[in-house]
């Protein structure tokens, strides 16, 4: 029975919290504090009915986690809430395997979600509107009053993300009268659970199911898919076995008929409702542990079940595990220090996690676009076609074979998904990161960084019996205090090696060494009052003391040299495995280590976090500027001509972590081995475990500013690794292909060709292209996402300006909200606003419309390019902005604009432009004595472009996977879907142009 | 026509031909870039071939059922028809030239793009399907192909093909018959202005054909050369003159002059007997197939004979009935990149048994955008099949199941061999003319 779906009922388990016992309470007077407390509850909540809101107070010692205390413990009140009546039993859901039936039961336990939304509810409601009336009524501080309620069960019973746990035999019995859809369904207490950590053969992963879907829905013109008129048209589905490559099941279910698919179950069905239904019954029956998809938590999901509504069919959204639990959909903002503010959407689907790999890819990737066509670009390395929405209406109401052509394509971002979840690995990255941080799965992609950090100081908390105050957040009030600064940048190029010294995990490092945490802080009344002798204590830059561990161990340094500790473990295994599961596995968890070492840091400094404590991130990064200076110091003062040494080293500029030294030595062997030198050095002299570290060297090195550099990246002296930039327009969103290129270009040749000459002559030659219009489009094109329509911007932007034009000339293409607008900024009327300068590239192209080749030159281009060649070349600007190479321009004209739209076509001499008035010939007398050479130079054109035009749409046909139908793209995100349009109006007009040279 | 060939006693009289063009169907002049795509041209070689294969089946495989790719059911054996595509790991792709971030290293192309794990997949209007087995190997075919394939769906959703049927050799019309030896002269690679070709090389073969040359015994083979036919690549053109914008005056006579050379060769030839010239590569002419005919402004010289004919690429043509068919080179070349054969001559018999000379047009092979035919489709058999631009001579005679019989000639680039091919179109026998400098002729 292994790989069933199991779902448990645990018993027994309620919320609670603590508070301060008040002063001169005793056991006594409990009773009567209850009974007010109680009554206190029913006045608030006109009673629902429970009959008892506190099932138990209790009196026990504790403390907080706040403050060195010299005192070990005080009492603390431990007040249970019950639970109520309509919902039997407190249940956490999760999903297991039989092993062997009879001996014991192990699962996989891949989610804790509520088990019913009202529960949820109403459980946090309870405790928050008690901790009110505590705090705000009664002025007494509660602990851990917000813990949310399935972080609370996973604590205490010892249960992180991704946890095996078994139910001995004998502990559990079979639910008679099942509630869930799962294979097995049992009840048992919640103290028989046994959590095995997720080593040796209980670190496996379970046989997850994974569902990746996608729908297709039919907009009307003009519009983005509404729910409330345009229809579900198809669903695709592939069903995948975690660890296998190849999906089990592959389906579509289609409105009207269409033709089959090979290897592809097609259903058909006549109205939209039975394919809906059809795709609730296909959940439940797969039963899967985890649904994928692009967008599908704000497009997908929510569409599904507000298009069911819409069409009133109220038994839909049961895609949980629970029957009878509708899922619905929720706004929600998600906001966090690291990913700013977000709307979105939530569907619950109870039991099974939902993992939008678009949110996954914004969360772990910059990217410059987030297209599933890019990202799958990006990552798989091939292009997607891409249908634009006003087709998929004609492509349904065409028939089968055209609505199988949507199938196709429906199939296709069905499969995308899957195949970059395997290959970035997502599943092994955020298993383990749950394991590490003991939060479930779900947590990871819905909510912040600060919930990992919290669920593990609660359960170190928990062992040191020490509590959490619950502390109101403060609004989003931003807490960014005096940042980390960086040492001056001395810019320039430098061409001797550039050794950089890392600190390795500097803000762990530091925390660990000054013991920095909330239980070692002393209060300034208590620095006055405590006395403490000044060698155990620390007292940090700005001014805090904090005990030193012989008088109190930090919390924080604990939980951190575990995860250290466990990623170095972790490391030395990887080296060791064989296995590549079991590698995926270790690498994901040294990563999820890594990340989660350095996220303390943050969640002390974060505000809107749960426990906010600038006083340790503040000394922290004071900490850090000063170690920074330290090893400036110690390097400008130990490696010198006087210390004997051949130069004297030079620090050229510090980062957060990182400084980077020139010793003056001219070959990279020299360099490193000056750099290990110089580390080990230093490292002595910090407190462990801070410790600098030496890695890399960079040769050359282009300095611009402070965080804006690029070099070539050694860590061997044979060859170098990669050229190495940051803070550099490569990836910047409004920027044109063109900056991005040139720039790669420029830097390749000064750094890797050393050929500064070179670089210049390049950008030169592609400024004089610019000019001379010999720049291809699609390099041009620049993007923003429309995210409102006309008014919703209080000021006009080009691109959304451009999409109210182009909604006037065909409401059928024109981009609507939530789609990408590319545009080219083209030469518009003296005086014309820069917005209004936007136009469509295929336009553009149609129309033959002349580009505003200055606005590119100085707002694209010139920036970026003084910013790498002004530290290497004087008077850059003059030399590369003004030069001789810009003094030719050729502008086109324009085919249908104005005047030109009247002027009749007058065919010209193809050798020197003069009218022709016998419309026959190709050429004016005058150039008649050309002939051959001007026909070779025509007939050399059409060449190249049937080469290209052959390149290009046969490219396009591999892209979409078929010989006998024809290109729809257009993904305007692919490099060539412009040049393809190009190639074909351009292919047209050169064979007329040629066929006028008659035989 | 007949020519003074030479001034002594005895004057020889060349041997007159009948000649008939067949390359209406290479012609391109009334087509139009109107946004077709090239699903047409497969659409149109499938439909075409099918009908072929169709009516072959019945005797190939009589109890199968014929299915598309969409009826196949799980392990019944049944007999698909569809065009192949290859997929291929090496196959340079354009989107790499424009997306690829830029590597240290600098992209080295092989000269074939063959892999290992390349495999076949049948597709047809309805659906595409994976072949699998050992009877079907991917180094054979090329995307573009239409077979008839017997085989059976496996349970992993591929198609284990079991047999190949081909079109086979289209039907051919009886060599007439003819006591008299004559001979169609090819040639191909002249590459005047090429750095390495050699002026008087040329000189010679012109003279050779014309009877200038040479004793009485090859005066006389001289005077039964009926035709000629240059296959392509006969001028070399600098290249790079035509991306700037202005020519300078001395770029005007680099251009000019190779092709004004051309002119004066082959009004020589013009002058004694018909000529055909095909466009090839290097040519200026245009780059898909079928290629057009090189301009006439080119030869001004030439020009004025009626006996100069130029003609397109593939060019198709009867000599007294004896029907020729070939190109200069392009197809062979290209299937040299994308499949494997012991020789050249082997691509050729390929591309006569598969009934269509250009498989891989328009997938790797620059062609046209047909809307509605596929010129490359062989509907008769030529009794002469040639290709231009080879690395060295080859022939071969292949006989067809029907009786057909064809002679596969591989010209090879004369400025690099000195050789020239004469075919006899009395017994289709064939051998090389050499040319020399170093040595006396
Ligand atoms: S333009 Fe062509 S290559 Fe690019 S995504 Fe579309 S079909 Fe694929």
């Amino acid at each position: 029975m292994v790989g069933h779906s199991v779902c448990c009922n645990v018993h027994g388990f309620r919320p609670y919290f603590y508070i301060n016992c008040p002063p001169g309470m005793g056991p006594d007077d409990i009773s009567k504090f209850h009974q007010t407390l109680e009554a206190k509850m029913r006045e608030k909540s006109a009673n629902n009915g429970s009959p008892k809101c506190i099932l138990q107070i209790e009196m026990m010692q504790k403390r907080s986690i706040m403050y060195y205390q010299q005192q070990q413990s005080q009492m603390f009140l431990k007040i249970v809430v019950a639970l109520p009546t309509m919902v039997s039993g407190c249940r956490g859901r999760f999903f297991e395997a039989f092993k062997r039936e009879d001996v014991r039961l192990e699962g996989r336990f891949n989610n804790l979600q509520y088990s019913s939304f009202l529960f949820a509810f109403y459980c946090s409601s309870l405790l928050c509107l008690l901790a009110g009336i505590l705090e705000e009524g009664m002025q007494i501080g509660t602990y851990e009053s917000n813990v949310l309620f399935p972080l609370r069960f996973m604590i205490d019973c010892n249960i992180v993300g991704g946890n095996w746990i078994e139910i001995p035999s004998g502990n559990y019995r079979r639910t008679a009268k099942t509630m869930s859809y799962c294979q097995l369904e049992i009840d048992c207490l919640y103290s028989d659970l046994v959590s095995h950590e997720p080593e040796g053969e209980f670190s496996k992963m379970a046989p997850f199911r994974v569902l990746s879907f996608d729908i297709e829905c039919a907009g009307r013109k003009g519009f983005f898919p509404d729910a409330k008129h345009d229809p579900v048209i198809q669903v695709a589905n592939l069903v995948t076995l975690q660890g296998e490559n190849q999906p089990f099941v592959r389906n579509i279910m289609t409105l009207k008929s269409c033709s089959p698919i090979v290897g592809v179950d097609v259903m058909s069905f006549d109205t939209e409702r039975e394919v809906l239904l059809a795709w609730r019954d296909f959940i439940q029956e797969v039963d899967p542990d985890i649904i994928i998809g692009y967008n599908i938590c704000n497009f997908d999901l929510p569409y599904l079940i507000e298009r069911a509504q819409a069409l009133g069919i109220a038994d839909f959204p049961i895609i949980g595990r629970i029957r009878n639990s509708m899922s619905r959909v929720k706004d929600a903002t998600f906001s966090s220090r690291q990913y700013g503010t977000r709307e979105s959407k939530e569907v619950s689907t109870v039991g099974r996690v939902q993992f939008d790999l678009l949110q996954a890819m914004q969360r772990d990737y910059k990217l410059s676009s987030y297209s599933l066509n890019s990202v799958s670009a990006h990552f798989l390395g091939e292009q997607k076609e891409d249908v634009h929405h006003s087709i998929i209406s004609d492509l349904q109401n065409g028939n089968s074979e055209t609505r199988r052509r949507l199938a196709v394509y429906c199939l296709k971002d069905a499969y995308l998904p899957q195949r970059l979840m395997e290959k970035l690995m997502f599943i092994y990255n955020y298993v383990e990161m749950a394991r590490v941080t003991g939060v479930p799965i779900s947590f990871l992609l819905s909510r912040g960084q600060s919930i990992k950090v919290l669920s593990q100081l609660l359960r170190k908390a928990k062992q040191k019996n020490l509590v959490l105050p619950s502390v109101k957040r403060k609004g989003s009030g931003d807490g960014t205090f005096e940042g980390a600064t960086v040492l001056e940048a001395r810019t320039g190029f430098y061409a001797k090696p550039i050794a950089t010294l890392d600190f390795a995990s500097l803000y762990p490092s530091i925390m660990m060494a000054y013991n920095l945490c909330y239980c070692t802080l002393v209060t300034p009344e208590d620095v006055r009052k405590l006395n403490l002798p000044p060698e155990c204590v620390n007292k940090t830059p700005t001014g805090e003391t904090f005990v030193k561990s012989n008088l109190q161990k930090g919390i924080l340094p604990e939980i951190l040299e575990e995860l250290l500790g466990a990623r170095k473990r972790a490391k030395a295994d990887l080296k060791k495995a064989k296995d590549p599961l079991v590698k995926a596995v270790l690498d994901g968890r040294q990563l999820a280590l890594k990340i989660s070492a350095n996220s303390v840091y943050g969640f002390t400094g974060a505000t809107v976090a749960q426990l906010p404590c600038l006083e340790i991130s503040s000394s922290v990064t004071s900490y850090g500027r000063q170690m920074i200076e330290d090893t400036k110091k110690h390097v400008e003062k130990k490696f010198t001509t006087d210390g004997g040494y051949e130069h004297n080293a030079e620090v050229i500029y510090g980062d957060t972590d990182s400084v980077m030294v020139q010793f003056g030595v001219s070959s990279v062997d020299a360099a490193m081995s000056l750099g290990r030198e110089a580390a080990e050095y230093i490292s002595g002299t910090f407190i462990k475990p801070i410790k600098l570290e030496f890695e890399k060297v960079y040769y050359p090195y282009l300095l611009i500013s402070k965080k804006r550099y690029a070099g070539l990246y050694w860590t061997n002296p044979e060859k170098f690794d990669k050229m190495d930039t940051k803070g550099i327009e490569t990836v910047r969103r409004d920027n044109c292909l063109l900056v991005k290129n040139l720039i790669t270009e420029c830097l390749h040749k000064i750094l890797i060709d050393q050929d500064i000459p070179g670089a210049v002559q390049f950008v030169k030659n592609t400024i004089s292209d610019l000019l001379m219009n010999r720049m291809d489009l699609s390099l041009l094109v620049i993007t923003k996402g429309l995210t409102k329509t006309g008014e919703g911007y209080a000021v006009k932007q080009a691109h959304n300006e451009l999409a109210e034009r182009m909604r006037k000339r065909d409401a059928a293409t024109a981009p609507t909200i939530g789609d990408r607008v590319p545009y080219v900024i083209i030469k518009a009327a003296k005086g014309a606003k820069a917005y209004e300068k936007s136009e469509d590239p295929i336009y553009v192209l149609e129309n033959n419309i002349p580009i505003d080749v200055q606005y590119y030159l100085e707002n694209q281009i010139s920036k970026p390019l003084l910013r790498i060649f002004e530290p290497i070349l004087k008077n850059a600007s003059t030399e590369l902005l003004h030069g001789n190479h810009t003094r030719s321009v050729s502008i086109l004209t324009p085919s249908n604009t104005g005047i030109m739209k009247f002027a009749k076509k007058q065919l010209s001499c193809i050798g020197c432009r003069t009218v022709i008035s016998n419309g026959e010939q190709a050429l004016c007398p005058h150039c008649k004595g050309r002939e051959a050479e001007l026909y070779c130079k025509s007939v050399a054109n059409v060449a190249d472009l049937e080469m290209l035009f052959g390149k290009l749409w046969t490219q396009c046909q591999e892209c979409q996977g078929s010989l006998h139908q024809d290109v729809l793209c257009t993904s305007r995100d692919c490099p060539i879907f412009y040049r393809r349009k190009k190639a074909q109006k351009d292919m047209a007009e050169a064979k007329l142009q040629l066929d006028r040279w008659q035989f | 026509m007949a020519m003074e060939i030479d001034d002594s006693s005895n004057n020889l009289q060349r041997k007159q031909s009948l000649y008939k063009s067949l390359d209406e169907t290479f012609g391109v002049e009334r087509e139009r870039y109107t946004g077709q795509q090239y699903s047409q041209i497969y659409f149109a070689r499938l439909h075409l071939m099918r009908t072929i294969l169709y009516s072959l089946v019945d005797t190939w495989k009589p109890h199968l059922p014929v299915c598309t790719v969409l009826g196949l059911e799980l392990g019944k054996e049944c007999v698909i028809v569809g065009t192949l595509y290859k997929h291929m790991k090496l196959k340079p792709c354009v989107l790499d030239e424009y997306s690829k971030e830029r590597t240290g290293i600098p992209l080295v192309r092989p000269h074939n793009f063959m892999h290992p794990e390349d495999h076949l997949v049948l597709e047809d209007e309805s659906g595409r399907v994976k072949l699998g087995g050992t009877v079907i190997s991917p180094s054979l075919f090329v995307t573009g192909n239409v077979v008839a394939l017997h085989g059976k769906e496996t349970s992993a959703g591929d198609f284990l093909v079991q047999d190949i049927l081909e079109a086979g050799l289209p039907p051919q019309e009886e060599l007439p018959f003819d006591t008299k030896d004559k001979y169609v002269v090819f040639v191909s690679g002249l590459s005047v202005g090429c750095s390495s070709s050699n002026p008087l090389l040329s000189q010679l073969l012109v003279d050779h054909i014309t009877g200038h040359l040479g004793d009485e015994k090859e005066q006389i083979l001289a005077s039964q050369i009926v035709h000629v036919v240059i296959a392509g690549n006969s001028v070399e053109l600098p290249t790079g003159l035509f991306n700037g914008q202005y020519l300078a005056a001395k770029d005007h006579s680099k251009l000019s002059m190779p092709i004004k050379e051309l002119d004066i060769l082959l009004t020589q030839i013009a002058a004694a007997l018909p000529l055909d010239i095909m466009p090839g590569t290097s040519d200026p002419a245009n780059f898909a197939l079928p290629q057009q005919p090189l301009h006439r402004c080119l030869f001004p010289g030439t020009s004025a004979y009626n006996t100069f004919v130029s003609c397109t690429n593939p060019h198709s043509f009867e000599v007294d009935s004896v029907r020729f068919l070939g190109t200069s080179g392009q197809n062979i070349d290209d299937l040299d990149r994308y499949s494997n054969a012991e020789s050249r001559l082997d691509f050729m018999e390929r591309t006569l048994r598969w009934r269509h000379i250009a498989p891989t047009a328009p997938n790797t092979l620059g062609c046209y955008p047909f809307t509605d035919r596929d010129p490359f489709l062989m509907e008769k058999c030529p009794h002469v099949y040639f290709v231009g631009n080879q690395s060295k001579y080859e022939n071969r005679l292949v006989k067809g199941p029907e009786g057909q019989l064809v002679r596969l000639i591989c010209i090879p680039k004369f400025c690099e061999s000195g050789v020239a091919v004469a075919v006899n179109i009395r017994n289709l026998e064939c051998h090389a003319l050499s040319f020399s400098t170093d040595l006396d002729l």
